[in-house]
C-alpha cells in the first residue's frame, strides 16, 4: 500500500506548489492525478522518483518512508517512465538494462541479464531487442522506457504523461499495457493524463488536484459536472450509455 | 532466450581490437618515421641500443617520448571528450568546456610574456637546467590557471545548479575572460615575447618528456580507469537527469566527478602540450556514429581513436614539415574534420 501523507513542496517560499497532500493507493491499483497545467502533478512525481526533496511530510510504501531510503532501495520500490523519450544511441537491450544500474557496476549478474529477458519477452520488445532506440516509432520507444521502468522490479510505477506523443492507435495499446501489468503484477501505478475519457476508463481510483492539494478523490463517480467545472472551469456533462460513462464538454450559453 | 548482448558484444570487440592493432601499428610507423631520415634497420638497432650515439638519442630522447606523449594525450583528450559531451548532453561539449584551454593560454602567456621577457627557452627545455630557472615553470602556470578555471566553475555550480546548460554557459562565460586576460597581455608583450607565446598556444607533441608523459599517463589513466567504472551509470544517464535518478543514479555526484576528472586530464594535457584542438570533439562523435554509445565500450574506442588520431596526425607534421614539425593541432583538424563531415553527413544517417 502507498500512502502519502501531508506532503508539503515549494521552488521558493513564497509560492507553495504542494500544500500538504494526502493520497492512498492499494497494490494493483491505477491512481490517476488530474488538474490543470502547472497543478504540481510533476512536481509530485519527481519527489516520489527522488527527483526533488520535500520541504515535509511522508510518503510511505508497505509503513516505510521512502524519503529515509538510500538510491538504490527506492529504486527498487518506484520505477519512472518519463514524459519525454530520449535514450541516447543504445539498443533496446542496453536501455532496458540501464533500468538494473543500481545493483550491478560494470557487468551486470546473471539474474539482471535473465530479468531484462524476461521483461523483453513479456513486453514483445525481444524481436527488436538489437535495433538501436532512436530508430523506434513512439509506441515502440514508449514501450521501451515501460521495460526499463519494469526492469527495476518495482512495487510502484510513476508514469509522466503516458498518451502525450502517441496517436490514439498506440495511446491505447500503452494504456492496456500499463493496465495489465498493474493488475497481473500487483504493481501500484500512478499516473497523469489530460484526456478526462482516457483517464476514466484507464484508472481505479481518480485524485483531483487544485491549489496544490487534492481537492476531490475516489472511484469513476468522482467525475461530475460540478468537480470538472471547479477543477478546470470547464462545462461537461458525463453520459451514460450502455454502463459505460463519457465525459461530453459543451459551451454554456451567454446569459445577460 | 534473447541475449543479443553477446552478437553485440563480439562486434565491438572486433572493432575495439582492430583499433587497437592500428594504434601499435602506427605507434611502431610514427616511432621509425622522421626528419633525420634513418633506415628502419637503423630504427631496430637504436631501439636495442646498438646503433650510434646520435641515433639512439633520437630514438630514445627524442621519438619515444613524443610517441607515447601523442598515445596518452590522444587518449586523455578523447575521452574527456565524450565524458563531456554525455555528461553535459551537449553535443558540441569538448575537453575544454570548462574553459581550461583558455586559462591555460593565459598561464602559459603570463608566464612567457611577463615572467620571462619573452625568452623562448623558458618552456619545457633542456637549457634551463643550466641556468637554474625551473624548465616546467609555463606548463606549471598554465596548469595553475586552468586548475583555478576548473575550480571556480564547478564551486560555483555546486553553490547554485549543476544543470548542463548552465555549466556550459559558465564556461564560455569564464573562458572568454581568461581570452581577454590574454589578449590584454598579448598587447603589452614584445615581439619576441608574442611570438613565443604564439608558438607555445600551437599544440607540440616534442614538449613531451618522460617525465611529463609519466605525470600525464597517471593522471588519463586514473580518469579512464573512474569512467569505466561509471560507464553504466553514463548509459542511465542519457535517458535525461530525472531517469538516472530514478534508477538509483546520484546525478549531482556523477556530473561533478566526471566534470573534474575529465577536465583535469585536459589540464594537465594542455598544459605540457599546449592547444591540440578537435581530438576531443571529433574521435568521440565518430565512434558514437560508428558503434553507439554504450559507455563501456565508446570510451575504451574513444580512447584508441584519439592516440591514433594524435599518432597520424604527429608523423604527417614530422613528414610535412621539411625538418622543422608543423603544429600537430593543425594536423588534426585538418586529418579530422573531413571524415566527420563524411560521417556526419552520410547518406542515411539519423539526425
Amino acid at each position: 500500500m502507498l500512502e502519502i501523507k501531508n506532503l508539503v513542496f515549494g521552488y521558493d517560499k513564497n509560492s507553495p506548489v504542494l500544500q500538504g497532500i494526502d493520497m492512498s493507493l492499494e497494490e494493483g491499483q491505477v491512481g490517476i492525478l488530474l488538474g490543470r497545467n502547472g497543478a504540481g502533478k510533476t512536481t509530485l512525481f519527481k519527489i516520489m522518483t527522488g527527483a526533488l526533496k520535500p520541504d515535509g511530510g511522508r510518503i510511505l510504501f508497505d509503513g516505510q518512508d521512502l524519503l529515509q531510503m538510500s538510491r538504490r532501495q527506492r529504486a527498487g520500490i518506484v520505477a519512472y517512465v518519463p514524459q519525454q523519450l530520449d535514450f541516447g544511441s543504445l539498443t533496446v537491450y542496453q536501455s532496458v538494462l540501464t533500468g538494473r544500474v543500481s545493483y550491478y557496476t560494470v557487468r551486470p549478474s546473471r539474474k539482471d541479464l535473465d530479468v531484462v529477458d524476461e521483461i523483453l519477452c513479456e513486453t514483445g520488445l525481444d524481436k527488436i531487442s538489437c535495433r538501436d532506440v532512436q530508430e523506434l516509432s513512439g509506441g515502440e520507444r514508449q514501450k521501451v522506457a515501460i521495460a526499463r521502468a519494469l526492469a527495476q522490479q518495482p512495487r510502484v510505477l510513476v508514469f509522466d504523461e503516458p498518451t502525450g506523443n502517441l496517436d490514439i492507435a498506440n495511446e491505447l495499446l500503452i494504456i492496456n499495457e500499463a493496465k495489465k501489468i498493474a493488475h497481473s503484477k500487483g504493481i501500484i501505478v500512478i499516473s497523469s493524463i489530460h484526456d478526462l475519457n482516457q483517464a476514466m476508463f484507464f484508472g481505479d481510483k481518480f485524485f483531483f488536484m487544485k491549489d496544490g492539494t487534492i481537492k476531490y478523490f475516489g472511484g469513476p463517480e468522482t467525475f461530475d459536472e460540478a468537480t470538472i467545472k471547479d477543477v478546470y472551469g470547464v462545462s461537461a456533462r458525463v453520459v451514460t450509455e450502455n454502463g459505460e460513462h463519457y465525459i461530453q464538454y459543451y459551451k454554456e450559453k451567454e446569459n445577460e | 532466450m534473447v541475449r543479443p548482448l553477446i552478437s553485440d558484444f563480439r562486434k565491438k570487440r572486433l572493432f575495439t581490437l582492430g583499433l587497437l592493432l592500428a594504434v601499435i601499428i602506427m605507434a611502431i610507423v610514427c616511432l621509425f618515421v622522421g626528419s633525420s631520415h634513418m633506415s628502419v634497420s637503423e630504427c631496430l638497432k637504436a631501439l636495442a641500443k646498438k646503433s650510434s650515439a646520435a641515433n639512439n638519442r633520437i630514438i630514445w630522447n627524442i621519438r619515444m617520448p613524443r610517441v607515447l606523449a601523442a598515445l596518452i594525450a590522444g587518449a586523455g583528450l578523447s575521452v574527456s571528450g565524450l565524458i563531456m559531451q554525455t555528461n553535459l548532453n551537449n553535443a558540441m561539449a569538448s575537453p575544454s568546456t570548462l574553459g581550461v584551454s583558455n586559462a591555460a593560454v593565459f598561464g602559459a602567456n603570463l608566464s612567457i610574456i611577463a615572467f620571462a621577457g619573452g625568452f623562448l627557452d623558458t618552456g619545457n627545455h633542456l637549457s634551463n637546467f643550466d641556468v637554474g630557472a625551473n624548465p616546467f615553470s609555463t606548463s606549471l602556470m598554465a596548469f595553475f590557471f586552468a586548475v583555478v578555471s576548473i575550480l571556480l566553475i564547478l564551486g560555483l555550480c555546486r553553490i547554485r545548479s549543476f544543470s548542463p546548460n548552465i555549466v556550459v554557459l559558465a564556461g564560455i562565460a569564464v573562458g572568454s575572460v581568461w581570452t581577454a586576460l590574454t589578449t590584454v597581455l598579448q598587447f603589452y608583450a614584445t615581439d619576441v615575447g608574442l611570438s613565443a607565446a604564439v608558438i607555445w598556444n600551437f599544440g607540440d607533441l616534442g614538449r613531451a618528456m618522460y617525465k611529463t608523459d609519466l605525470i600525464m599517463f597517471v593522471t588519463v589513466f586514473a580518469g579512464i580507469i573512474t569512467f569505466i567504472f561509471l560507464s553504466r551509470r553514463y548509459d542511465a544517464l542519457l535517458s535525461g537527469d530525472a531517469v538516472a535518478i530514478s534508477v538509483g543514479v546520484n546525478v549531482r555526484l556523477l556530473r561533478f566527478v566526471s566534470l573534474l576528472l575529465s577536465s583535469m586530464i585536459t589540464a594537465v594535457c594542455v598544459s605540457f602540450l599546449g592547444i591540440i584542438g578537435f581530438v576531443g570533439i571529433i574521435c568521440p562523435h565518430v565512434i558514437k556514429k560508428i558503434m553507439g554509445q554504450e559507455h563501456l565500450w565508446s570510451i575504451s574506442s574513444s580512447a584508441l581513436a584519439g592516440s591514433l588520431l594524435l599518432l597520424v596526425s604527429d608523423t604527417l607534421s614530422r613528414s610535412m614539415g621539411n625538418g622543422s614539425a608543423l603544429p600537430v593541432g593543425a594536423i588534426t583538424s585538418m586529418l579530422g574534420a573531413p571524415f566527420f563531415i563524411a560521417i556526419i553527413f552520410r547518406k542515411g544517417g539519423r539526425h
